[in-house]
């Protein structure tokens, strides 16, 4: 491997080597002329670097990053699945690569969008949905303004909702940026939201109704999700999914059948789409019937002959993104949905609950397993038991050195020093045997050897990197 | 674990301290708020000549793990600040009630200051939080 | 296919090790009426069935060899090293990389993505990347709130109309009061209340502000109202003076002109930048470099996170998680592929091709160029008949421009025409070309 740590800006030379600009074919004027010298910058220091060192520079770095490619990514709530490469070929076909957003020969396009809907419709048990959202939290930021708008319109004044804290990270940001202000909901030992808490909370007369994760992020199934969506919405609330786990649930029970009104989806979890290192991804909102006149403009929606493209109403919340959506995760997500048909969505959510089960059962032999449950398709171990004085990072860190990625650390935030694991339904129970393996044997150095645990990693291209360091003088470029 | 608490300071229940010199009052956070924190990394202080009313949300400040509000624990003008925080965030952690203190504030009224807590009382309210 | 490698053995071993008889049991908290039996869905397909059909679906899209159709999405050349680097799967299948020591290798990518984007817009920090133009400049705006205290913002006209739509949602939201202005009445609306201006540069009719002027102007008035700049295709600045140098305080842009494919819109790449002292109320994520803390290394680490949803709940500054990484990976690529002499190289073909069009579509009777400033790589031009100018087009192999009706009703007539380094002289030959017949045939008819 390339030792070389230079940045790519120290690997230029002083003439230009590249040439992907199409030759000029018409007559230069002077650029003064054009555009006035006050108006021109005098230096870019971008610098010219030859084509070879470029992609040797980022072949490099690439080896210095684990992907799902690499092996297991069992980060909780993240749902690292295998992302099958056919979806990266159809998504660069250039009839859909190449397609502007506001040209009008466009029906392939939305064609899949429509085909798409109905599919999702289908899977999540609702009536139509927007697909303007960029990513999970910008989904939920749609849905929570479409509660605000469907209230608005009827002149009540609800401006807080209920966020159990076994609800997805993003969720009370979320409710902030939609002008809502957050009622918490301790969970109770079962990991599970107290009926009388919930209805207490309800009773405020400002209240608009709840989010709710389910299964949540503990991994566990809300077992009275029926009673909880009937209480909020007998006290005029309603009731909004964060999809973010939705992946044990496909093919098993819906969303749409549990209560929900509004949810959201992330294409880049439960549908395989890539994470690219963080994004892009896709969040789209599914609503019931009654909400469809509040999803953002232009939308698709249902109507008797199937769907139609529709431009405006009155009622929506307006628009949420510039064009249609992250359409190249669109297409991925429909082709991974055409590729599974029925039964292999049931498959991915029952073996997305096998293999997390098959984990939990034999890492609690020796972590800290703190609600002893049957879990769906992921769980969270504390750091209660372990010894020496060894935290949680320290296990994480340690893990790497075995060549594999560390799962979700200190969240939720419910769960002291809380790791949260989800191996999704594409590991294999080889891979996950070297997982168990991997985690009891680190369990062991912790009792014999903790010195090596509080060091970790070894194998890395670097050591544990001081954080305090970083933020107090940060250097974010060069 | 055991805190400092000063007995000749007095104490916000948002673990802010002030000590009073005649007319003026000098503000920090508490041993207990920066251990909770852990490592600061940035305080971000109000400007000189601003005036708040108590109880003013007038600052933040961050920690690698946390970002907290601190507040203004008694009505009256901003009229000095340490400059020090800028560069070494790290006294709030080293020296909360010394080198790490805050900003200096002309009060506008001496009563506000009876509602405080004591050493003492605070004490028992950190115990308080330390048992939850 | 489910690419699930578990085989009948596997999963009997693996339910014998749980303690249970099924996979049935280990749902046992659902209720049973909340079960479904199956989805109404068809089979699944093979690969070659599957790329069959979404090639045919795909192929229901015309895609034409040369395109004048701008307004927020932009077709330039991307080099073919720029998808070849953002395909290696370590990076597009990792996931934030939260774990640093595995993660070097993007982390390192992201920071000379942030490094990158200050060198081109001259502003002191960049941030990780947020969804599109239109979404971060509307959590510029509430930034702007927060940071000045004030909860109101005026908007210039000439910003996207899409955009300004976002951020209509986004205030009504946050509970942030808007105004749309005309420069006329900008500066009389200018008062104490007021958090942030707003504008676009090249604007959506293709035109170049005096920013220089605009900002001494609004600074002579209000020195501590921020002044916020968006724009849509970066390339410009290859020539343009940076934002950094104009004293603008928050610099947003869609960057997907920087070698990420149009894709019907998205994904696009939101570029995020902002003054040194604004740092910490950047949204998203940051990487910072840092060191070992035991040892002298240097490496890269996400930082600042803090101020983050996952850390600070409903008190964060924005609730972003997810972002547009590939996007931007793809970015840096393109900007190191072209480096200074290609970004200035593309840069001036646009001006000038944009800038030759714009003339010659001037010198035909009847067509009318509408903007008074300089324009880039787009201009608004007055067509005698645009539904025939445009069905030419077409006929031509040509994409036509934006009639502008689509978002100005009463703006009939105008076409919004983008013309860059990607339009050959012959397609603009042939673009020209169907300018005349448009008017030659309106005339016979007469």
């Amino acid at each position: 491997m390339d030792s070389d740590s230079r940045l790519i800006f120290e690997k230029g030379y002083n003439h230009p080597h590249n040439n992907f600009i199409p030759k000029m074919d018409i007559e230069y004027e002077n650029i003064d002329d054009l555009i006035p010298k006050t108006l021109q910058r005098e230096d870019l220091l971008i610098p010219d670097i030859p084509e070879i060192e470029i992609v040797r520079h980022f072949l490099n770095l690439s080896q210095k990053t684990y992907g799902v490619d690499t092996g297991i990514y069992p980060l909780g709530s993240c749902t690292m699945k295998y992302n099958p490469k056919i979806n990266e070929v159809i998504a660069r076909l250039p009839d859909f690569s190449k397609l502007h957003p506001l040209q009008e020969e466009n029906l392939g396009a939305l064609e899949l969008i429509i085909e798409l809907s109905k599919i999702l419709c289908q899977v999540t048990g609702m009536d139509g949905f927007t697909f303007q959202p960029a990513a999970g939290a910008h989904g939920e930021l749609t849905g929570l303004l479409m509660i605000k708008k469907y209230f608005e319109t009827m002149n009540l004044k609800k401006n807080a909702i209920i966020v159990p804290e076994s609800s997805h990270g993003t969720n009370p940001a979320s409710a902030k940026m939609a002008g809502f202000s957050i009622i918490k909901i301790r969970s109770n030992k079962d990991g599970e939201i107290p009926i009388d808490l919930l209805k207490y909370a309800m009773e405020g007369d400002n209240v608009a109704g709840i989010m709710l994760t389910n299964p949540n992020t503990l991994g566990l199934f809300e077992r009275n999700i029926k009673d909880i969506t009937k209480i909020v919405h007998d006290y005029g609330g309603l009731c909004y999914y964060d999809g973010a786990n939705l992946n044990p649930m496909l093919g098993i029970c819906r969303p749409g059948d549990m209560g929900f009104d509004i949810i959201h989806l992330n294409l880049h979890k439960t549908f395989s789409t890539p994470h690219g290192g963080g994004g892009p991804g896709s969040g789209p909102v599914g609503v019931k019937k009654e909400f469809i006149p509040f999803l953002p403009n232009p939308c698709i929606i249902p109507n008797n002959n199937g769907f139609q493209y529709r431009e405006y109403s009155e009622n929506s919340i307006g628009r949420i993104k510039s064009f249609l959506g992250n359409f190249g995760v669109l297409v991925r997500a429909y082709a991974y949905l055409l590729a599974l048909g029925a039964q292999g969505l049931r498959r991915v959510g029952e073996i997305s609950v096998l293999n997390a089960n098959y984990l939990q059962v034999q890492l609690q032999k020796k972590y800290h397993a703190p609600y002893n449950r049957t879990c769906q398709h992921e769980f969270v171990l504390s750091d209660k038991n372990l010894p020496n004085d060894i935290t949680t990072e320290d296990i994480a860190k340690r893990i790497i050195d075995y060549g594999i990625y560390a799962p979700t650390i200190y969240f939720p935030l419910i769960v002291s020093g809380a790791m949260m694991i989800e191996p999704t339904e594409t590991e294999s129970k080889a891979s996950l045997d070297n997982f168990v393996n991997v985690m009891l044997k680190i369990y062991e150095e912790a009792r014999s050897n903790p010195e090596l645990i509080k060091n970790a990693p070894h194998n890395t291209p670097i050591k544990r990197l001081d954080a305090v360091l970083a933020a107090r003088k940060p250097i974010l470029h060069d | 674990m055991d805190f400092k608490v000063p007995p000749d300071l007095k104490y916000t229940k948002s673990h802010e301290w002030v000590r009073l010199e005649n007319e003026i009052a000098v503000m920090g956070i508490t041993d207990y708020a920066q251990n909770q924190l852990s490592d600061v990394v940035y305080v971000e202080l109000p400007k000189i000549g601003e005036i708040f009313e108590k109880g003013s949300i007038i600052g933040e400040i961050e920690s690698v793990k946390a970002v907290d509000e601190f507040y203004m624990p008694l009505s009256g003008e901003i009229i000095e600040l340490n400059d020090y925080l800028g560069n070494r965030p790290e006294l709030v952690n080293s020296s909360p009630y010394d080198e790490g203190w805050f900003l200096k504030i002309k009060i506008n009224n001496p009563s506000e200051l009876d509602i405080f807590l004591t050493a003492f009382q605070y004490q028992e309210l950190i115990q308080g939080e330390e048992n939850q | 296919m489910d690419f699930i490698p578990h085989d009948k053995d596997s999963i009997k071993e693996m339910l014998k090790v749980i303690g249970v008889n099924s996979i049935n049991d280990l749902y046992r908290d659902i209720p049973n009426d909340l079960k479904i039996n199956k989805l109404d869905l068809p089979e699944g397909l093979s690969e070659p069935d599957l790329l069959r059909k979404l090639e045919q679906l795909a192929h229901k899209n015309k895609i034409y060899s040369s395109s004048f159709l701008g307004a927020g999405c932009y077709y330039h050349y991307i080099p073919s090293l720029v998808e070849f680097v953002i395909s290696r799967s370590e990076f597009y299948t990792s996931y934030t990389p939260y774990q640093a020591e595995a993660s070097q290798g993007y982390l390192q990518a992201i920071f000379e993505y942030q490094s990158a984007i200050s060198r081109l817009t001259g502003m002191d920090v960049a941030n990780a990347s947020m969804y599109d133009g239109s979404t971060a400049l509307a959590e510029a705006a509430i930034i702007s709130t927060i940071i000045t205290r004030k909860n109101k913002i005026l908007l210039l006209e000439g910003i996207h109309p899409e955009y300004l739509e976002v951020i209509k949602t986004y205030c009504w939201g946050y509970h942030i009061e808007y105004e749309l202005v005309s420069e006329k009445l900008l500066f009389s609306k200018l008062n104490e209340d007021i958090a942030a201006i707003l504008f676009q540069s090249p604007n959506f009719f293709g035109e170049i502000e005096d920013v220089p002027s605009l900002v001494k102007k609004i600074r002579k008035i209000m020195p501590k109202c921020l002044i916020i700049q968006v724009m849509t295709d970066l390339t410009c600045l290859g020539i343009l003076k940076p934002p950094g140098e104009l004293d603008i305080d928050i610099f947003v842009a869609e960057g997907q002109s920087l070698g990420i494919a149009p894709s019907f819109g998205g994904p696009g790449l939101g570029i995020f930048t902002a003054k040194e002292l604004f740092l910490r109320k950047v949204p998203g994520r940051l990487i910072g470099k840092t060191k070992e803390i035991n040892g002298e290394k240097e490496g890269f680490i996400l930082t600042l996170q803090a101020r983050e949803q996952h850390i600070r709940r409903e008190k964060a500054i924005s609730n972003i998680c997810t972002n547009q990484s590939l996007c931007s990976l793809a970015a840096l690529i393109y900007l190191v592929s072209l480096g200074k002499t290609g970004l200035r190289e593309i840069a001036t073909q646009n001006f000038q091709k944009a800038n030759y069009v714009k003339q010659k579509l001037g010198e035909i009777e009847g067509f009318e160029v509408l903007n008074q400033k300089p324009t880039y790589n787009e201009f608004l031009v007055r067509c005698p008949n645009i539904n025939k100018f445009r069905t030419l087009c077409k006929k031509e192999n040509l994409l036509p421009p934006l009639k502008l009706t689509k978002y100005f009703p009463d703006m009939k007539d105008v076409a919004l025409i983008c013309v860059t380094e990607m339009n050959k002289k012959s397609d603009i030959e042939a673009f020209l070309n169907a300018a005349l017949l448009s008017i030659q045939k309106t005339k016979r008819r007469d």
